[in-house]
């Protein structure tokens, strides 16, 4: 019990569960069946969006084209399937190779030039919206096949559950098996940790990069297929939103953002409480602009707590090793 | 050896200065309109603008940071000034030094946190991009300032030399005189440098690295206050999306013109007026493109293509000047 | 909807019989504020412009994003390109003015489309939709099918749109002339994108579904993603007035999940607003006394048609918006131009 309590996410849980009473006993109507379903459906998308972030901050980097290349899958998704007639699964499987290409070419640029991936990834962010509002013109993609406009309505039988969050959560499992449980991922972590130090026990400094922008570009683009099975088209204008978010959630998880610390459980926890804060707004009828201040503000603190934390480690650290 | 270093640096701008005529010619002869009056004017008052918001930028670069919410103060400083001018009535000239007041205010607040905190100014300004912005809306609730003093206004749409250049470009033009002579001659200037370049060291031979860093940012506020100036005039209007949402559409123009003017991301180098020969060919790609009827969609693509280019040709760049000492 | 286009352009050939021959070096560029599927009908009207009154061009020109200074910046680079008349919806109700008055004085005439600038301005017209008056005979039709009485909420569109602080003022005085009977619960507003649509509205309808008895939208995507939200509830007990044509609304409309929607005319906008510009550079002017509308933006106002269309007309909406264009069409050269 006590090792619980220890865990990162312990507390979040309790903000999440806490919160969740708190604006349930202000209004029950919060935990109705499709309320519950409408916050599921937003965390399904944005979940993974902070997986995306997620990974690449584990490396001590930053992705800021998560959001084009969701765009981009987005619109390739839905026009192949418009336009070309192209079957579900296969424009599926076209926009997930997109969005690994997109990532690869991140890593690629990043590891092979030492060039810092804020600047990479903010190039590429036009690159990708630019090549997205040139084939669209910035018209949408209206004509979505029924079976995938179904997907995004459908729930799991009589209950609140939508069918869209079922990937997601199957995704956040592989996540977590995947950053704590294989190779690859204790690499991106000592990687993130500290770039020497990983190399010098024989990390490759480029498989880890590229493979991580890779899986990160991999889920932007999953995100960017979800959000069209639930708009029911396919518009350029995807992926505009997701910067901010994108950062909240992990940084709430108690990522830090010098690299090597991140949770998985801790970041979907965060997209909850994302989620429930952006839901809370509209149901209280708070101003509207309020948003932006709040997510503001939750980064700012989220980001110092974390760097006390660290501080306390570094503390600690220092006396033990000094003893 | 020593001679090879110097010959490098001077070309980055003067690399920049020849594509920029290159350019010119190319654009003149191959379209109609470019030349024009018209559009000369046009791309006088842009160039202005881009040439301040880049500057903003490159102040915080400088100390090896960045400055995201450089918009968002731009904007606030803006929104501040016009309520000063047509809601409290205060003159022109108070307004504005109100206004590079706010600017200034704001990016302390930006250097303050990051220095305080150690947390690297990115994820401080990505914060505080939202707050400011968020606060700005809130307050104004996104109503704009539409009735503006005429002589402010006018001074956006007023022409010089024949009709060809905006007394915005003099203004901007002019900064960059004012802040070259500052990096180049002045103490404060070559400490501001030396705290980027290397701030162990700075430390040691006893500049307050924290204090020389808060004032970068404080620049960068002042400088993007100086740029929402500029822009006001020009719309006529303080509007709350004059820099897009949360301020973000400065954040190209204020990476491009930096970078490809030569001064370094890892901070410590700056180039002045490699950065104002960085907006003017940036300006003047993204004109010609639009006369050559490329399709207003793909302007962002070659932009991006831009600055890829710009930080590896840098990359290289940096890369063979390293060589050179080393072998030499 | 290609088909229908189709029709009303023929039919406009057929009227106009070729009186409206124009002249071949006015090239025309119609320019929204942003991307938007409003807009999308402004391309066909152009082209359209162009086959019946003999334009050089007329050609649709959109800004990549929904910002005044990209908008600023391509309609300079359009007339450095050598179009010489510029039909704008305005990025800013002020703010656009100032390029127009320097459109002006490099001979250029301009018109305000679907949006207004305000006075005092160097535009020629404004040639739209009274959105006021739309947003409140769409509401008054929303009360009506509410029977008198209830809790409203309003989805409307962007903040920077100049028309959007006209219909959400609009929205509260029908709703002030029910005396009480009718409430506005809530106003969410600056979404008319798909996204943060989605998530405000179904966040919306999830917590105060049980309290609300009518919706009015007057922006095109919250007007789609509201009626998709009732469709997908299957809810009739909500009544609903949309906004536009898109054919999710119109589709609701048919099921039963919408009540109607206040069509505007786009179409209209860009064929005789492209058909004025070409007439003012072949020497004519605006009449001073013409039967100008005034709105709360300017008294040069001329208006392109409004019309609530429900389930019973809803199939020959085409007709109906038609129609009004070609009357303006008709009349436009007598009622306002001295030539």
């Amino acid at each position: 019990m006590a090792t619980l309590f220890k865990k990162d996410w312990f507390g979040l849980l309790i903000v999440v569960i806490v919160s969740g009473l708190a604006i349930a006993a202000v209004k029950p109507a919060f935990l109705s069946h499709f309320n519950l379903y409408v916050l599921m459906v937003s965390t399904s998308y944005m979940l993974i969006i902070a997986l995306a972030q997620m990974i690449i901050i584990a490396i001590g980097q930053m992705n800021l084209s998560v959001g084009a290349i969701g765009g981009l899958v987005a619109i390739s998704f839905s026009g192949l399937m418009e336009v070309h007639q192209i079957s579900v699964p296969v424009a599926v499987l076209i926009g997930l190779v997109i969005g690994m290409m997109c990532g690869f070419l991140n890593g690629y640029i990043t590891a092979k030039s030492g060039i810092s991936a804020f600047i990479i990834t903010l190039a590429t962010l036009y690159i990708f919206k630019g090549i997205n509002l040139g084939i669209t013109e910035a018209e949408p993609f209206y004509n979505i096949p029924e079976t995938v406009k179904n997907f995004g309505n459908a729930k799991l039988g009589n209950t609140p559950i939508p069918f869209l969050i079922v990937i997601p959560i199957i995704i956040t499992f592989l996540m977590w098996v995947f950053m704590n449980r294989t190779e690859t991922g204790r690499h991106m972590l000592a990687y993130g940790n500290s770039v020497q130090s990983a190399e010098l026990i024989g990390i490759s400094s480029s498989k880890v990069v590229i493979t991580a922008h890779v899986i990160s570009g991999f889920l932007a683009a999953t995100a960017g297929i979800l959000v069209v099975c639930r708009l029911q088209l396919g518009t350029p204008n995807i992926g505009d939103s997701w910067l901010l978010p994108s950062f909240a959630a992990p940084v709430i998880g108690g990522a830090i953002l010098a690299g090597g610390k991140v949770d998985v459980i801790a970041t979907a926890l965060g997209v909850l409480i994302v989620v429930i804060i952006s839901q809370a707004l509209v149901i209280f009828k708070i101003d509207p602009f309020f948003v932006q201040i709040f997510l503001g503000v939750m980064i700012l603190l989220a980001v110092l707590v974390n760097r006390y934390r660290e501080y306390k480690q570094e503390a600690l650290r220092k006396i033990f090793n000094s003893e | 050896m020593n001679k090879k270093i110097p010959n490098f640096i001077f070309t980055n701008q003067f690399g920049l200065l020849c594509l920029v005529l290159i350019f010119i010619v190319i654009f003149s002869t191959v379209t109609d309109g470019f030349t024009s009056r018209f559009n000369i004017f046009a791309l006088s008052r842009v160039i202005a603008i881009d040439i301040m918001i880049g500057l903003a930028m490159m102040v915080v670069i400088l100390t090896g940071g960045l400055n995201l919410a450089l918009g968002a103060i731009g904007v606030c400083a803006a929104m501040f000034g016009g309520w000063c001018m047509e809601v409290l009535e205060i003159p022109i000239i108070p307004s504005i030094f109100l206004m590079l007041g706010m600017g200034s205010f704001l990016g302390w607040i930006n250097g303050f946190i990051t220095v305080k905190t150690g947390v690297h100014s990115f994820i401080v300004t990505l914060a505080t991009m939202s707050i400011y912005f968020g606060f700005m809306t809130m307050l104004t609730e996104a109503e704009a300032f539409r009735r503006l003093p005429e002589l402010f206004t006018d001074f956006g749409s007023a022409k010089l030399f024949n009709k060809y250049i905006s007394p915005l470009l003099l203004v901007s033009v002019a900064t960059c005189f004012v802040l070259f002579y500052v990096f180049r001659f002045t103490d404060i200037g070559r400490k501001l440098i030396a705290a980027g370049a290397n701030p162990e060291a700075a430390e040691l031979s006893g500049i307050s690295v924290n204090t020389m860093f808060i004032y970068c940012h404080i620049l960068s506020g002042f400088l993007g206050a100086l740029a929402a100036i500029l822009l006001t005039t020009r719309i006529g209007a303080a509007i709350p999306s004059m820099a897009g949402q949360l301020g973000m559409d400065w954040l190209l123009p204020a990476f491009l013109a930096p970078v490809i003017g030569g001064t370094l991301l890892s901070g410590g180098k700056l180039s002045v007026f490699g950065t104002m020969l960085g907006a003017v060919l940036v300006t003047l790609l993204t004109n010609g493109l639009y006369l050559l009827d490329v399709g207003e969609f793909w302007i962002r693509f070659f932009l991006g293509i831009i600055l890829l280019l710009a930080v590896l040709l840098d990359r290289t760049r940096e890369y063979f000047t390293l060589k050179n000492v080393i072998v030499s | 909807m290609k088909l229908l286009f189709s029709i009303v352009t023929s039919a406009a050939v057929v009227l106009s019989g070729g009186a409206f021959a124009g002249s071949s070096d006015t090239k025309v560029a119609l320019v929204p504020g942003g991307p938007h599927p409003y807009f999308a009908a402004w391309e066909k009207a152009g082209q359209d412009a162009v086959k019946d009154f003999g334009l050089g061009k007329a050609d649709y020109k959109v800004p990549a994003e929904w910002d005044l200074s990209q908008q600023n910046e391509l309609i300079e680079s359009l007339v450095g390109k050598g179009y010489n008349a510029v039909l704008v919806f305005p990025g800013d109700a002020v703010g656009t003015n100032k390029i127009l008055g320097e459109l002006d004085d490099a001979g250029i005439p301009t018109a305000a489309l679907a949006g207004c600038v305000e006075q005092p301005t160097k535009a020629k017209m404004c040639f739209g939709t009274d959105t006021g008056h739309s947003a409140y005979l769409g509401t008054k039709q929303l009360i009506d099918a509410m029977g008198g009485k209830g809790k409203i909420a309003h989805f409307t569109g962007f903040l920077v749109d100049p028309n959007t602080t006209l219909r959400i003022k609009a929205v509260e005085k029908a709703v002030e002339e029910s005396g009480g009977d009718v409430e506005i619960i809530q106003v969410i507003a600056d979404i008319d994108a798909y996204e943060p649509a989605d998530e405000k509205i179904n966040a919306f309808m999830a917590a105060q579904g049980g309290e609300v008895d009518g919706i009015v939208t007057t922006a095109w995507v919250p007007a789609v993603v509201a009626a998709q939200a009732l469709t997908n509830m299957g809810d009739k007990r909500i009544k609903m007035v949309g906004i536009d044509h898109d054919e999710v609304v119109l589709a609701a409309i048919k099921a039963g999940f919408v009540h109607g929607t206040m069509l505007q005319n786009p179409y209209g906008q860009g064929y005789i607003g492209s058909y004025a510009m070409d007439k003012i550079r072949g020497g004519c002017t605006f009449k001073a006394d013409a039967p100008w509308k005034s709105t709360a933006q300017t008294d040069q106002f001329i208006d392109s048609g409004t019309v609530f269309v429900d389930i019973t007309d809803v199939d020959n909406y085409v007709d109906a918006m038609r129609g009004i264009s070609l009357e303006i069409l008709k009349t436009f050269e007598g009622d306002f131009l001295d030539c």
